[in-house]
């Protein structure tokens, strides 16, 4: 089969919702400027590109109509190219790019732009209408469950201690602090221009955060129980994407290849921990690579809550050494409709930039479900 | 700030941007009061000699605009005001004074930095710029040493008082040079604009209400240390049984500091002439000198007569021992002389023989006299004193006003009894009695000037005819007319300024219309009625709702023109009369509840679809059954100080006489909000079932409870003119509103609201039962059992209104809350 490959990655800024430098700026701009700095970083010729794919969570107000299509429009990318808006909560632009994958192995296209994006300041988390089927409310109101109650009955189920879970948090803000210090976020960020500002740093890493200030803060979704603010990923704007093509397309045209598409796979699981969807999702994606959880050298786990990421790590066996080197979504930041492609696109540029065979992308989806990406080097 | 008349009194006044210079309390206090009248402000302070490398050269100014946003009281009345802040400092930026109308000086009470600042204000004024000075102690005559005569034309005094958004007296002192023109447009702005009460004071040291009120507190100081009086009892006396606050005189000078009673104390001294009474009560206790060496301030320190003990955890107010300086849990003291003022009035608390009543006697017999010792001295005339006794030291009435109420003659008596001397002033109130009577009919004497007064006044005023009298008074009321007792005896009515009135003046010119327990109507004049809400708290029974129906009936019968909602009261509802509700529910007699809740829900419809505009007028607190009063009127004009709100679901319920489907529709028509049928929904949800409470009409109107055809009135004495000129101006081409249907989505909106609502009783943002009385809530709010498809009518909405409260009402824990609240007046979180 046709291999499919990852030719390029970037993304925005992140920056905290209602009090970061992106909150006063339209998420379909952010998009834009994402979407076109991808393709001038990469070069790729946008008459052979597809379909333009975005994930959204919550498509409706400025992220509303087919928001791909007011993108595509916005980035001057040309009439002709397709696109499509695309929902799979927190999976949607890993979903993005699965859809892509599938569609150059059927032939339905060689080269695809794909990634996401979410404004969680001016679209809020359940958008302006939340409207649940009160006979579902009724019968099975998991399925409404929020987001930190989900965190608070993995890490209760699970076992998992509110010290873990802000050590963890302490150990991303670190990493993430680290490769910020040393600019290795410059070559994924593409700078947002709004009027007269140039908005190029991320805004959500703490780099003085420690277990005592962490421990001071007090449990935010349950009385008595153990997530806190400092231990949850933090509402987020930002936009994320990533170059998806052929493999014969790539060398054709001399594109910067990072790494092939090896396997992929959604799976379901309970509502109520939605966390720990990501368990299933790669053991699937892992068997149908033929490999095993050790076979990986690069992990890219999506940290909607450390409980959840923690439990997940268990679960699966993960060598922490391996995980999230630049850190993952408690300190850099959840943008939920960006960060399937942010992270699958960061696995890409590890898996090239540190070595190492095999990269594994992988998150959470609220609802209960999880996403798996299996990458392999070239 | 919407008023008509605030932006006639600009024009008035040409004052649209102002200067403070002096960041401290005063300063930034001002400054923040003038942004709260729209004003733009420049606050300018020094750049600190020891300035941090790399800070801000305005760090003062800044400083003090980042404090004023964390005061409490809250200094700005919405968050948004501070942006018309602008710090800076007087080094960078005293070229732009060029760019103001007024500057206000507050800097350190110090003649040579005041001149110094004074010169090189006057280089970078624009010509004509009005200064100001802030000063409480230092005479016009000394500020304006050496000034050209350019300057002293642009100058006055302007002493504000803390804080400058709540107290609601402005002395202003002008100078022989003051050009009338300028010290008119101060007035005009101060009034109008900043809501103040401005009163003419003379250019003496203290001016009027730190005269008095500084020789008050010294006395009361020194006159319960030589009696060896406790400090709680001092306070019981001379707190509610003579009018003032009931912080009393130690809890007060804890408030103001005693550092700052000792600066204003010195500096009477360094400038009252060596006669002056104030010399002789004088001293600085041992006790107080210790207290401030060692940081026993008063609030702002660690304590002071009072102090908060929180060892242990538990908060326990204590007091000190005036003769060991040791500190003591508060007592409650009960006293003979206390309760027979309750009972006998002013006169029984200083003839009760008990220690109270010799204290209350003590002070209050030197206070008064020595005001009356001070006029024409300190100010034109008394109406000046008490005014700036009621609007600056929160007494209920002012020095002369009490002297009406003990008698003048017996006061001029006793005092004579007592060794004391007897100002001329009141000598000849007091010799004057013959003179009252011989007037005749329609005269009636005392005080009584007070808002808090009209009541008692009006029935006098109606009561009785030709009253004779023995002993004068410095107030009477002529054919419907309080006038005052002027200098040289004789007697000229009180004025009102155009654009203000008082209830209390309408009381006196005529007689109610209709009235029972809970209310009155009014004939404001112009074909205008009032409304008016008395009794306790001004809260609602059947009564209030009885007057509500008669009202309407009156307008129609007796060919009025519309209709004004308001009471000269602190508040103008605190919402129905809880008390009743219990009882009734208590003894499960359901059925009076019913008909109180649908007695409500039928008033407030009529009030809506009258065919005449009706206009609300609240000042202070209306919630509950108050602010849906507001919710249904045609227009609200609203006192800038208003405390608006729907409380009821802290108490267990909901609010069910319209309140919550007028909130839906407010939400609804709110032009800014997001499309699709949730949003309104979960707007109101919010407001209603936190409780939401404004804390000024600004954020009232941030809440929805104020509208955009609704305006603020800044000064509470123009608030009934500036409504009743709303009545009149809705007349013309009036049609009272059309019934207004409701889209809205049932079920699913409620689920939508129950899983927001878990959140927050999962995190324990909110009890258990709350969950519950929020679900009655939301119930009513979605519609019901309605689909998105069907149109409801508000007489369904009201219905569903019923349903909630009915259920809720029969709740153990709804009563439990309704319990506790009438026994502590504080919610209950069960």
């Amino acid at each position: 089969m046709e291999g499919v490959v990852i030719a390029g990655f970037v993304r925005s800024p992140m920056t905290p919702a209602n009090k970061g430098e992106l909150a006063r700026v339209r998420p379909d701009e952010v998009a834009r400027q994402v979407v076109r700095g991808l393709v001038d970083r990469t070069g790729v010729d946008v008459d052979d590109v597809e379909d333009l794919l975005l994930g959204c969570s919550s498509p409706e107000a400025e992220q509303g109509l087919n928001l791909a299509r007011m993108v595509g429009f916005l980035a001057d990318l040309p009439i002709s190219m397709a696109a499509v808006t695309i929902n799979r909560f927190c999976g949607s632009s890993m979903q993005a790019i699965h859809t892509a994958a599938g569609a150059v192995q059927l032939n339905a296209g060689e080269c695809f732009i794909c990634g996401g994006v979410e404004s969680m300041t001016r679209v809020p988390i359940w958008g302006f209408n939340p409207m649940p089927h009160p006979g579902l409310h009724r019968s099975y109101s998991e399925a409404y469950t929020s987001m930190g109650i989900t965190a608070e009955n993995v890490a209760r189920r699970y076992g998992v201690g509110r010290d873990e879970q802000e050590a963890f948090a302490v150990a991303s803000h670190r990493k993430a602090a680290a490769a910020q210090e040393a600019g290795r976020f410059a070559d994924e960020i593409v700078p947002i221009v709004d009027g007269d500002r140039q908005i190029s740093v991320d805004g959500c890493i703490r780099a003085d955060t420690n277990l005592e200030a962490l421990a001071a803060l007090r449990p935010v979704f349950l009385e008595g129980g153990s997530v806190t603010a400092g231990t949850s990923s933090p509402l987020t704007d930002g936009a994320s994407a990533v170059l998806v093509c052929s493999e014969r397309y790539a060398r054709e045209r001399g594109l910067d290849m990072q790494a092939r598409i090896r396997s992929v796979a959604v799976s379901g699981c309970s509502p109520e921990i939605m966390g720990m969807g990501p368990v299933a999702s790669t053991n699937k994606a892992l068997q149908r690579a033929g490999l095993t959880i050790e076979d990986m050298d690069v992990i890219e786990l999506n940290e909607a809550f450390a409980s959840q990421a923690i439990a997940v790590i268990k679960e699966l066996g993960i060598d922490e050494a391996k995980l999230n080197l630049d850190g993952g979504a408690v300190a850099l930041g959840h943008p939920l409709g960006a960060s399937g492609a942010r992270i699958t696109g960061k696995a890409a540029s590890l898996l090239k930039r540190d070595g190492g065979r095999y990269a594994l992308a992988t998150m959470c989806i609220g609802g209960g479900q999880g996403i798996a990406t299996v990458l392999e080097a070239i | 700030m919407c008023a008509t008349a605030a932006a006639g009194a600009e024009a008035e006044s040409g004052i649209s941007r102002v200067a403070v210079i002096g960041a401290g309390l005063m300063g930034s206090g001002i400054a923040a009061h003038l942004a709260n009248a729209g004003a733009e402000v420049l606050l300018l302070d020094i750049v600190p000699a020891d300035l941090p490398e790399g800070a801000s050269r305005s760090l003062l100014a800044e400083g003090a605009l980042a404090k004023l946003l964390k005061s409490d009281p809250a200094a700005f009345m919405h968050r948004r005001n501070a942006r018309r802040v602008t710090p800076g400092n007087i080094e960078d930026h005293l070229d732009r004074l060029a760019e103001v109308d007024w500057v206000i000086e507050a800097v350190v009470e110090r003649l040579d930095v005041k001149h110094e600042i004074y010169a090189r204000i006057d280089a970078a004024r624009k010509p004509g710029c009005i200064v100001s000075s802030n000063t409480s102690t230092i005479p016009l005559t000394q500020l304006l040493e050496g000034a050209s005569d350019d300057f002293a034309r642009d100058f006055m005094i302007t002493h504000f008082f803390n804080p400058p958004r709540y107290m609601r007296l402005l002395e202003l002192v002008t100078g022989d040079r003051t050009d009338p023109a300028k010290a008119e447009a101060v007035r005009a702005f101060a009034d109008v604009r900043l809501g103040k009460g401005v009163v003419p004071a003379n250019d003496t040291p203290g001016f009027i209400a730190n005269r008095i009120g500084g020789f008050w507190l010294q006395c009361s100081m020194v006159e319960a240390i030589d009696a060896g009086l406790s400090i709680e009892v001092a306070d019981a006396v001379l707190g509610r049984p003579m009018g003032a606050p009931k912080t009393g005189v130690f809890a007060l000078l804890d408030l103001v500091g005693l550092d700052t009673v000792r600066y204003v104390g010195r500096s009477l001294m360094d400038g009252l002439p060596p006669d002056d009474a104030f010399r002789a009560v004088h001293r600085e206790p041992e006790l107080v000198t210790r207290l401030i060496d060692t940081g026993y301030v008063g609030r702002k320190g660690k304590g002071g007569f009072y102090r908060l003990n929180t060892e242990g955890g538990r908060r326990v107010k204590e007091a000190i021992d005036l003769a060991t300086g040791e500190y003591h849990p508060a007592a409650r003291p009960r006293l003979d002389s206390v309760a027979a003022a309750k009972r006998g009035g002013l006169r029984a608390l200083v003839e009760s023989p008990d220690a109270g009543g010799v204290y209350a006697w003590r002070v209050l017999s030197r206070t008064l006299s020595y005001a009356a010792s001070l006029v024409p001295t300190i100010a034109p005339d008394v109406t000046a004193v008490d005014e700036a006794m009621r609007l600056g030291y929160n007494w209920k009435k002012g020095p002369f006003e009490l002297i009406d109420d003990l008698g003048a003659a017996w006061f001029a008596e006793r005092l004579e009894a007592d060794g004391q001397s007897v100002p001329p002033l009141l000598a000849a109130a007091a010799a004057d009695g013959a003179a009252v009577g011989a007037t005749g009919g329609g005269v009636t004497t005392g005080g009584a000037s007070s808002a808090a007064d009209a009541a008692e006044t009006a029935a006098n005023a109606t009561g009785g005819g030709g009253a004779t009298v023995v002993g004068g008074t410095f107030y009477r009321t002529v054919d419907g007319v309080l006038e005052y007792r002027t200098v040289d005896g004789s007697f000229a009515p009180v004025e009102r300024r155009p654009g203000v009135l008082l209830l209390a003046d309408v009381k006196r010119r005529g007689e109610r219309v209709a009235g029972n327990s809970s209310a009155s109507l009014w004939d404001i004049g112009d074909g205008v009625l009032c409304l008016e809400f008395h009794g306790f708290a001004n809260a609602f029974d059947d009564g209030t709702l009885k007057m509500v129906g008669t009202a309407i009936e009156t307008v129609l019968m007796e060919g009025f023109k519309g209709l004004v909602l308001y009471n000269d009261g602190d508040n103008y509802s605190v919402g129905a009369n809880i008390g009743l509700g219990l009882f009734a529910a208590n003894i499960s007699l359901w059925p009076p509840i019913q008909e109180l809740v649908e007695g409500g829900q039928q008033a407030y419809r009529f009030l809506k679809y009258a065919p005449f505009p009706v206009v609300a007028a609240p000042a202070g607190m209306a919630l509950g059954g108050g602010c849906e009063s507001l919710l249904h009127s045609d227009a609200i004009q609203a006192h800038a100080e208003s405390y608006i709100g729907l409380p009821e679901a802290g108490l267990g319920l909901l609010p069910a006489w319209g309140g919550s489907k007028e909130m839906l529709l407010r939400h609804t028509r709110n032009p800014n909000r997001v499309n699709g049928p949730m949003p309104p929904i979960a707007g109101a949800f919010e407001t209603i079932s936190m409780a939401k409470i404004s804390r000024s009409a600004e954020e009232a109107r941030e809440l929805l409870f104020l509208g955009e055809g609704d305006r603020v009135t800044m000064n509470r004495d123009r608030l009934l003119a500036d409504a009743k000129a709303t009545v009149l101006e809705l007349v013309e081409g009036y049609a009272p509103p059309e019934e207004p249907t409701f889209n809205v989505p049932g079920a699913s909106a409620k689920s939508a609201l129950e899983i927001f609502v878990n959140e927050f009783v999962n995190s324990g943002r909110a009890t258990e039962y709350d969950g519950v009385v929020s679900g009655h809530i939301a119930t009513v709010l979605s519609g019901g059992d309605t689909d998105l498809t069907e149109e409801i009518s508000e007489e369904r909405m009201l219905e569903l209104e019923r349903e909630g409260f009915l259920a809720l009402i029969r709740e153990p824990r709804t009563l439990a809350r309704v319990e506790h609240m009438l026994e502590t007046g504080k919610p209950l979180r069960n």
